[in-house]
């Protein structure tokens, strides 16, 4: 801080050269190792290119074609749903759980760490834990079967209709945890005094929710939201290691169909295009949310 | 994201001249298509091949291997340490599990340094890399002695389409029908030879309570294609085959409808939970008997734990229409070299030594595998089932490789899409060889 006014005080030629290193070298290599590729990759989506020889420039073909593929619509609409299926619940279950896990009460501690633990471990492994309670005579379809609805038993991961929601719930094992985390915090930063005021005022639970809490929680809702976006996503692993983006297709996402027409097909001027397109959207996720902030700053 | 950043390990700085791709673009392009989903991963490998500037030619190659299972990864290096016993240069040897291996291959190939020798298929899986430039011409290990005596059929499926090979066969394989024989007896059936013995075997073993066809598919989907391909071998014969799969032929015409007609007869009789059990998993169903017949190669055979031991056995896949010349499925596996790999001179010193029978027998031997060696004089590890799979390929009036073999890398997905629909819905079949057909039009397009 102290810094920042001083620089303003005195002016710029006297900006330290310990303070410009500060700046200019994570620029700098911001600028290397993040903005040029990123340049990069969209130039490459003008192209068609196979990772040999040079790349052929072809303009917007690579978009016109995405447009007609029914691979990439139903990423498109897989990746939608995952945003709201995977977000929207992951908020609801990592605000619900942090209400009322929030208690300083003997004991809580263990559940908490509990709820976090998936966040640990990495997604591959979730992944194989998730594969056997989901196998056809896994956990999930036993478990139907002993209380005699063994009917409603399917296999899940191969499904068209099921296997993407089945991804959705094998992802929120682990993200509501973290969004728990988050609103703990969020919900610790309220000021006692306040909920207090109103119980004496006679506020009933919702009214206390809905009146002092939420309101309190509008910072970290903000990064919650920009934290579920760009989850949602680049989500990737667990449907790649459950599902490679099948059965024939249905599970694949924005990010599972580019990685298979970058790696597995080649094609890296088509796999660029559809990289752009997720860029696009995190983008526009996270431009809603910037003009958001500022708003909220300059009031 | 698994991108693993094992491609360059093991080797050197290449020389400055062979790149044609450019390390730099290729690396930048990559990483930005990494970053722009968030991943690190992309970087990570990006970072690994930027390392490593060592002494320059120290006579060191890498071998790039997907015979990742215990017993073939012995073999192996076995055949890797019998060749730097001759101190001609060293062989480093870089094991990848196998479904890792299929996806990235192309990525290996690509890199700017690539893993000087690689496992694959013989057929247009290895020819459509040719025909990318990304293989070494080795006609010059065909011209030399060690393969003198090679059949021409190997030959053929080891040259790209310019005329020159690129490719060294190390063994072949039959498939067929694989059974428990004492599962066979206890059930009270036969071997079949025809399609309509075959579906009576289903009905019975059925009615036993014990699932007829066994598959595994939710990691291994190709696995289908055994399938499709040699229903289309006996319904269509071995020219129509290939025919369809080079483009030449359509999915959705009236010969393939047929070739799914024939399916839909054995479709009940196929595990419906297939989809969604693993290679592994469809495996120990079938040793435990759950199901009864399994489509596969001379490798289904061979991860049998001890106390199934030789009660496995295979028939040939039953005759549907006796008119059709009989064709086998007969993959042949070995290596290929990359383009722009450092160090020729021993890669191909190296391909040599595969190609001799001592090479082929040893790792046969050591792998306890019981493929027929691709050298002429070369001894398999001699069985039964050996003996017999031979036979049956010698009497065959045809032979083709596998469904990526034959059709090439980028037409494999376009069938698991088909074949796994298909087993879903049946009904939608039309619908299903329409889709089929175009997504081959494009895959074949890239």
């Amino acid at each position: 801080m102290s810094v920042v006014a001083r620089r303003r005080r005195r002016g710029i030629d006297s900006l330290p050269p310990s303070v410009a290193a500060f700046i200019l070298v994570p620029f700098l290599l911001e600028a290397a190792v993040v903005f040029a590729p990123a340049v990069q990759g969209v130039l490459l989506s003008l192209t068609e290119w196979r990772g040999v020889g040079t790349p052929k420039p072809v303009g917007l073909q690579n978009f016109r074609e995405l447009a007609e593929d029914p691979i990439f619509v139903t990423g498109f609409k897989n990746t939608v749903r995952w945003l709201i299926a995977f977000g929207g619940l992951s908020g609801l279950l990592g605000l619900s759980l942090a209400l009322l896990l929030k208690v300083q009460r003997r004991g809580v501690a263990v559940y908490r760490s509990l709820i976090f633990l998936p966040v640990v471990f990495s997604l591959v492994v979730t992944a194989l834990v998730w594969r056997v309670l989901y196998a056809p005579e896994g956990f999930f379809n036993n478990s139907l079967q002993a209380v005699g609805l063994g009917s409603w038993g399917r296999i899940w991961l191969a499904e068209p209709r099921t296997v993407l929601y089945a991804l959705v719930a094998a992802s929120l094992w682990r993200s509501s945890g973290y969004i728990m985390v988050l609103y703990l915090a969020g919900l610790k930063s309220i000021d006692p005094a306040l909920t207090e005021a109103a119980r004496v005022d006679g506020a009933n639970r919702w009214q206390l929710f809905r009146n002092i809490t939420m309101p309190q929680l509008s910072g970290v809702n903000s990064v919650v939201i920009s934290v579920i976006v760009i989850d949602a996503l680049r989500s990737f692993d667990i449907v790649y290691a459950l599902t490679k983006g099948g059965p024939y297709n249905s599970s694949q996402l924005l990010s599972t169909y580019m990685f298979q027409t970058a790696f597995a097909t080649g094609r890296l001027g088509y796999a660029s295009a559809i990289a752009v397109v997720i860029f696009l959207l995190a983008l526009s996720f996270i431009i809603l949310y910037l003009i958001r902030a500022l708003r909220e700053e300059a009031r | 994201m698994t991108i693993e950043p094992n491609m360059n390990t093991n080797t050197e700085e290449a020389p400055e001249s062979s790149p044609t791709l450019g390390r730099r673009s290729f690396v930048f392009g990559a990483t930005a298509l990494g970053l722009l989903a968030g991943s690190p991963a992309a970087l990570a490998a990006a970072k690994k091949t930027t390392k490593s500037k060592t002494a320059k030619t120290s006579g060191t190659i890498a071998l790039q291997s997907n015979n990742s299972d215990d017993k073939s990864k012995l073999g192996m290096e076995a055949v890797v340490a019998a060749f730097n016993a001759k101190k001609a240069g060293t062989v480093k040897l870089n094991t990848v599990a196998g479904e890792l291996f299929r996806t990235q291959l192309t990525q290996y190939l690509t890199s700017s340094k690539p893993p000087e020798v690689l496992t694959w298929l013989a057929g247009k899986a290895a020819q459509n890399y040719a025909d990318q430039g990304l293989l070494l011409d080795i006609s010059d290990v065909w011209a030399s002695p060690e393969m003198k005596g090679y059949s021409s059929a190997l030959k053929g499926l080891s040259t790209g389409s310019n005329g020159k090979q690129i490719f060294v066969p190390i063994y072949y394989y039959w498939c067929g029908v694989y059974y428990r024989p004492s599962k066979f007896a206890e059930w009270g059936v036969k071997p079949p030879k025809t399609f309509e013995e075959y579906k009576a075997l289903c009905k019975t073993v059925q009615d036993k309570g014990v699932t007829p066809i066994g598959m595994g598919l939710s990691d291994t989907p190709w696995v289908a294609s055994f399938w499709f391909d040699y229903l289309n071998l006996r319904v269509n014969g071995a020219k129509f085959h290939r025919d369809v799969l080079s483009g030449k032929k359509s999915f959705n015409s009236p010969e393939v409808k047929a070739v799914f007609a024939k399916w839909q007869e054995v479709l009940p009789y196929m595990d419906k939970q297939a989809k969604g059990l693993g290679f592994g998993e469809a495996q120990t169903k079938f040793y435990k008997g759950e199901t009864a017949t399994y489509v596969a190669g001379n490798w289904w055979a061979l991860g049998a734990p001890k106390d199934v031991g030789d009660d496995i056995d295979f028939f040939q896949f039953p005759i549907i229409d006796p008119k059709v010349p009989v064709a086998e499925e007969a993959p042949a596996d070995g290596f290929f070299a990359a383009a722009n790999g450092k160090n020729p001179a021993l890669t191909k010193a190296f391909m040599r030594y595969l190609a001799t029978p001592a090479a082929q027998e040893l790792y046969l031997t050591t792998s306890g595998n019981s493929s027929i060696p691709a050298a002429p004089g070369a001894k398999a590890a001699v069985t039964v089932q050996n003996t017999k799979g031979k036979a049956m390929l010698e009497a065959a009036a045809d032979l083709t490789q596998f469904f990526n073999r034959d059709g090439g890398d980028e037409l494999q997905p376009t069938a698991d899409a088909a074949l796994l629909k298909f087993m879903d819905k049946p009904g939608d079949l039309d619908a299903i060889l329409t889709e089929w057909q175009a997504a081959a039009v494009n895959a074949r397009k890239l």
